[in-house]
């Protein structure tokens, strides 16, 4: 098998076999922070927990990125998720750029992001359309 | 707090300088400025110098051309904002009576960060977001997304600093384009994100600016340009963004909204009746066109109509970019900072040629830079006001 590493560290972990996406909620404030800090970034309370984010949020904005980046060959969908629990965080989408609305609902897939020329694979994760027709400018 | 004025502006002319160095270009901005101030390079007392991407110490290795030494000297970093942080350090130094006269530089060569990092848009090394492919471009192309959305902007509206600012840079003697674009050529340019094209764009650049500050009494002894009305920075402000910005709209960066706010209320005044000429930090056409509400050159919600009222254009309420901005001025990352002062001590010594403001008694400048992992949104603007 292949050498595994995750693109961004403590972005994810695994869980019952999963990878999931790990953020910090606080304890004080309440609120849920992504990717985890030392402290909480809203309140400076230590009194945060790792938490598991949110498997499904809502497009706030996007974008269609036309030429390659790093890894990445275009069209790169690029958005901001909306989580439930408050959370804003940047992710791509996989989806056809004529079904790409404000608004819509996306769920969340882990997985191999890019293979480095060495093999390594190297773990993300990114989003897809929960279904087609939600959401709307 | 004691008065701060500008006694000297030089810059280089902004565009490919593959052969100089930063301390080249530097050392040709810095040596502009102290021959426009009229005084000897030994006279500084203090220097600070904005860039992103140079080697160590580059302002020692700068002034060292110009025989000016051991005095203090810092470089200081803040993405876009690096010059606008070498203006505020001076200034604040000067205002709170530690030194009488300095200097402060921005450089940058984007020609030699390409060979030695590869061309490309840059990515934001370590960022989560870079990792996944966030860039500049995607970022304000979501911004120009919302402008369309939630302002009714067109694509004409989006363009249209664009076509302003390369209207005016055809007349700027520093200015790296001198080609006027329209609509149709912008958007025939290559789509780098929707609806963000090439020629809405900044272009990489190299160059240098530089401006001496002093104070009051200083000003009084040493100023030999008695033609020129005395020009004071009246209000300076670094403003950084929080945790909460994360959720706020890039319609509404609020980085940007206070920043402009407490340096207008440093300086007393109110942005939509006493702001004669702005200089900002259009990196894209877009970008610009949010700036005008969060700004407070009018009201929130109402920066397309401000736009279409031709209010930002030469004889209009507020020229915004009269030098061609840097979309047609070009844009070195940390020298930018400083130009946008230059240019607006220029309009308001009334030297800025067929580019001028008439009667302009106040000027804005602004710059704004930085994503950062966590905050979904710029993270450093610099503002300053000067006035007569």
């Amino acid at each position: 098998m292949s050498k595994q590493v995750v693109f961004y560290p403590g972005a994810l972990e695994e869980r019952d076999g999963k990878l999931v996406q790990m953020g910090h909620k606080c304890k004080d404030c309440g609120k849920t922070s992504y990717p985890a800090v030392e402290l909480c970034p809203f309140c400076s309370s230590e009194n945060v927990e790792r938490v598991p984010l949110s498997t499904t949020g809502t497009v706030f904005s996007y974008s269609i990125t036309r030429v390659p980046v790093g890894p990445f060959k275009p069209p790169i969908i690029g958005g901001y998720i909306d989580l439930p629990e408050g959370t804003r965080v940047f992710g791509q989408i996989h989806a056809k750029a004529e079904e790409m609305k404000t608004g819509m609902k996306v769920k969340v897939r882990t997985g191999v992001i890019w293979t480095e020329k060495d093999g390594t694979e190297v773990i993300g994760y990114h989003y897809v359309p929960c279904e087609t027709g939600s959401g709307g400018a | 707090m004691r008065d701060v004025y500008v006694l000297g502006i030089g810059q280089t002319i902004f565009g490919k300088h593959d052969s100089l160095t930063v301390n080249d270009l530097g050392a040709a901005a810095a040596l502009a400025a102290v021959k426009d101030a009229g005084i000897s390079p030994k006279e500084l007392k203090v220097a600070y110098c904005g860039t992103m991407f140079s080697p160590p110490t580059p302002v020692q290795s700068i002034l060292f051309h110009l025989g000016a030494d051991r005095i203090p000297m810092y470089t200081v970093e803040n993405a876009c904002a690096s010059g606008s942080s070498a203006v505020h350090l001076l200034f604040q130094e000067v205002a709170l009576g530690v030194r009488d006269v300095g200097i402060a530089l921005g450089v940058e060569s984007l020609s030699a960060f390409n060979r030695k990092f590869g061309k490309g848009l840059l990515a934001i090394e370590g960022d989560l977001q870079g990792k996944l492919a966030l860039t500049m471009p995607s970022f304000f192309a979501k911004l120009c997304n919302r402008l369309m959305e939630k302002r009714g902007a067109t694509i004409e509206d989006i363009c249209y600093p664009s076509v302003k600012n390369h209207k005016a840079g055809m007349t700027n003697p520093y200015s790296q384009y001198k080609t006027e674009v329209t609509v149709e050529s912008i958007m025939a340019s290559p789509m780098i994100a929707d609806p963000i094209t090439v020629l809405q764009c900044c272009p990489q650049s190299d160059g240098a600016a530089a401006v001496i500050i002093c104070s009051e009494e200083y000003y009084k002894q040493h100023n030999k340009k008695a033609h020129r009305p005395p020009v004071r920075i009246a209000g300076s402000v670094i403003s950084v963004s929080g945790a909460e910005d994360v959720s706020y709209d890039p319609l509404a960066m609020q980085v940007v909204i206070k920043g402009a706010k407490d340096a207008c209320e440093m300086a007393g005044v109110d942005p939509q009746k006493d702001i004669d000429v702005v200089e900002l930090h259009d990196a894209f056409s877009g970008e610009e066109l949010a700036a005008y509400e969060m700004l407070g050159l009018c009201e929130p919600g109402e920066g397309v109509a401000f736009a279409r009222s031709r209010a930002v254009e030469l004889g209009g309420r507020c020229p915004v970019n009269p030098s061609g901005g840097l979309l047609s001025m070009g844009h070195p990352l940390g020298a930018s900072g400083v130009r946008v002062v230059n240019d607006i001590a220029r309009q308001l010594w009334g030297e800025a040629g067929v580019n001028q403001v008439e009667g302009a008694r106040v000027g804005l400048a602004q710059m704004l830079g930085g994503v950062l992992t966590g905050i979904e949104s710029p993270v450093v603007a610099g503002i300053q006001i000067l006035m007569i």
